[in-house]
């Protein structure tokens, strides 16, 4: 464009028109620029948004990490599996994903022909992002279902708990529900003591949890089962327990309470037995008992180990106590002079009575506090009860319970006392894991003196050779086992009932070198035969004697007839 | 020199998107690849777990003894008595007097240069 300023003038618009063409230029090549960065901002921005959008990959409000969390396996001491994951597929689909879904529902149906057809095209049509299709499928069915190749379907291998030996050790183990978390029993600890933690943040995958190794030995607690079973049968009981400990360590060595459950199937935890509910719990923690005459051994134990009672000395169960209105006698009456070991052969309840009374019931009182009945157990399981002791006794119930009536406590605080009497008078608390010998070492703790050990052995096998235990030792002959009976009336509705014990028997073995401590619980037990009685010597004993003759030679213990050993474990003057 | 390097950078565009198609093929085989090989591990892996819980389950005790039952009779197995327990003490002591005869013969034979071993004493 040209700017006249003159007529003859010569036209001097070159460079400005030069110069305007240029900004135009300019200005358009901004544009262009402004424009491509604004489409540019908005691609860019929208890569950002597409970014941030968190898929939401969890199914039915669990993560796949966890679906796929695996558990620990768990190992008996023998490193024989308890319990294993196995990892199983399952089938799922993402409906928005699948284009032809006439054609996907005829496919599968080729392989899985249990579906229902109008089922699955229902499952598979719509816009939901995940469906479970199948769950825990076979490796077989998993192959077949991948060849057809139908997309929008995968698999998701989901870890699900098995134990191998099934009902064996039930009560140890706990279960696990669907989603893989613990229900009770060691499965129940673990995930409180930081599994369920792990599991959460997505570390407890595949095979790289270290296997758990607990204190359980499968073959004795195979036979514990086997052997309880039969008492459950052969004495039509309402049910039976038994635990048995390793006196030195504490460890457990098997713990068996029937009736009881599968725990490849927890609603069998459940499950009412012969018709009642609430039967299948776990006797020897969570559920406490009056122990009946058992508790003679602690109530010598503590008067000798005190140096009130020798065993020399002599009481008088000629009459009954007298209590206001109520006597107390015996059960098997002798009726004259008795001497301790004689207390504790016959399980007089008078001589108990007098040895508690010389010794004093607040002592009495404070020995149990010592030998841990007032506090729960320590063990791992969840499943546990606290005791029942009054806090004071009054002089009726310190006289019941110095023969174990009156006062509750569950069968495994006594089987961890009487380890402690037989392991030297050392305490060991009771665990389900393996123990090294230092934590072994800063656990231990004396409830009784060594001698009184020694004398408590001396009345535990004296009893089996000539007391209520000979029904069991018949069983169980070489063994060297000892132990005390215990037969209690139970209570019911608010009185000792005549008919229906509770009877119960804790020993230990093999008496010359104590290693193992066992208490045999039998509830409610019927006569065997008419010739057999039905106090605890002829089924809780008997049972411990039959667990014993078929366990010892899986333990290492040799039988041995020797007359010297007796005789040197129970000394003429005591007999 | 803008044409060649118009051509140079032409030649170079071409060059790359080849290579780039080629490396969106190659990793999505290698892709596949690996998902099939995860299928295989994710496989293997379960099949090992069931092959583990069959084998402790066919070591259970609880297992084993049901089978021992059943075939007591044809074993003639039978539960071990306390008194069949012997130990070391029980084991009689090797006869006292060793048998002379047969080793003098031994040491003749050899000095003679008949290996027993070749020809055993006594024929056959």
């Amino acid at each position: 464009m040209a700017v006249m300023t003159g007529e003859d003038a010569a036209p001097i618009s070159l460079t400005g028109g030069r110069a305007f063409r240029g900004n135009l230029t300019r200005i358009r090549i901004r544009w262009v620029i402004a424009g491509l960065v604004g489409i540019f901002c908005i691609v860019g921005g929208r890569l950002v948004q597409l970014g941030a959008v968190v898929q939401d990959t969890s199914i039915e409000g669990r993560s796949q990490q966890e679906i796929s969390a695996s558990r620990p396996a768990i190992l008996d001491r023998n490193g024989l599996e308890m319990a294993v994951d196995i990892r199983v597929p399952s089938l799922y689909a993402e409906p928005r994903r699948i284009i032809d879904v006439d054609d996907a529902v005829e496919k599968l149906r080729t392989v899985l022909p249990d579906l229902d057809a109008k089922w699955l095209r229902s499952k598979l049509s719509g816009d939901k992002g995940f469906v479970w299709i199948k769950r825990d499928l076979t490796p077989e069915v998993e192959d077949r279902i991948y060849q057809l190749g139908i997309p929008g379907l995968d698999f998701l291998t989901e870890s699900k708990r098995f134990y191998p030996g099934g009902p064996e050790a039930s009560h140890i183990l706990g279960s696990v529900n669907v989603d893989n978390k613990g229900i009770g029993g060691i499965e129940q600890y673990m995930d409180g003591s930081g599994l369920a933690q792990l599991q959460s943040v997505g570390l407890a995958q595949g095979q790289n949890l270290a296997p758990v190794q607990l204190s359980i030995d499968m073959r004795v607690q195979h036979v514990m089962r086997e052997q309880l079973l039969d008492a459950l049968t052969r004495y039509h009981a309402h049910a039976a327990a038994a635990v048995m400990l390793d006196i030195h360590t504490g460890e457990v060595i098997a713990l068996s309470s029937v009736p009881d459950f599968d725990p490849n199937d927890p609603s069998s935890m459940i499950a009412p037995y012969n018709g009642e509910p609430r039967m299948r719990f776990n006797r020897i923690t969570a559920g406490k008992y009056e122990l009946g005459s058992t508790f003679k051994t602690i109530t010598i134990a503590g008067a000798l180990d005190s140096g009130a009672v020798k065993m020399t000395d002599r009481f008088d169960a000629r009459f009954g106590v007298r209590f206001g209105r109520f006597t107390i006698d015996d059960f098997h009456g002798q009726h004259r002079i008795l001497s301790v070991p004689e207390v504790y052969k016959y399980s007089s309840n008078v001589g108990a009575i007098h040895i508690m009374q010389q010794w004093g019931k607040d002592n009495y009182r404070a020995f149990m506090t010592r030998v841990g009945f007032d506090d729960p157990l320590p063990i791992e399981l969840p499943e546990k009860t606290t005791s029942y002791i009054p806090k004071k006794f009054a002089d009726v119930t310190a006289a019941t319970a110095s023969f174990g009536h009156g006062i509750s406590i569950t069968p495994l605080h006594m089987a961890a006392a009487m380890a402690a009497f037989v392991n030297d008078g050392v305490y060991e608390p009771p665990t389900i894991y393996r123990r090294s010998p230092e934590q072994v070492k800063a656990l231990a703790k004396r409830f009784i003196s060594s001698q009184t050990s020694l004398e408590i052995r001396e009345l535990m096998r004296l009893n089996a050779l000539e007391g209520s235990g000979t029904v069991m030792d018949r069983q169980a002959q070489g063994y060297r086992v000892g132990g005390k009976t215990g037969t209690a009336e139970k209570v019911e509705h608010g009185r000792y009932s005549t008919s229906k014990d509770f009877n119960v028997f804790a020993s230990a073995f093999p008496l010359d070198d104590p290693k193992y401590a066992m208490v045999v619980i039998v509830d409610e037990p019927h006569r065997e035969g008419p010739t057999t009685g039905d106090t605890a010597g002829w089924n809780a004993g008997k049972t411990t004697g039959m667990i014993v003759a078929n366990v010892a030679p899986m333990l290492g213990i040799a039988p041995n007839f020797s007359k010297a050993i007796d005789d040197q474990l129970v000394p003429p003057s005591i007999r | 020199m803008i044409r060649k390097l118009n051509i140079f950078l032409m030649l170079t565009s071409a060059i790359a998107f080849v290579a780039v198609y080629g490396l969106k093929y190659s990793v999505e085989e290698v892709a596949k690849s690996k998902h099939e090989l995860e299928r295989q591990i994710e496989h293997q892996q379960a099949d090992l777990s069931l092959l583990k819980a069959d084998w402790s389950y066919l070591n259970q005790p609880g297992y084993l003894q049901p089978i021992i039952l059943r075939h007591a009779d044809q074993l003639s197995l039978q539960p071990i008595k306390q008194t069949q327990f012997g130990s070391l003490g029980d084991i009689p002591m090797r006869p006292v007097q060793p048998d002379t005869d047969a080793m003098t013969a031994l040491f003749q034979s050899l000095e003679a240069g008949v290996d027993p071993v070749d020809k055993p004493i006594g024929g056959k």
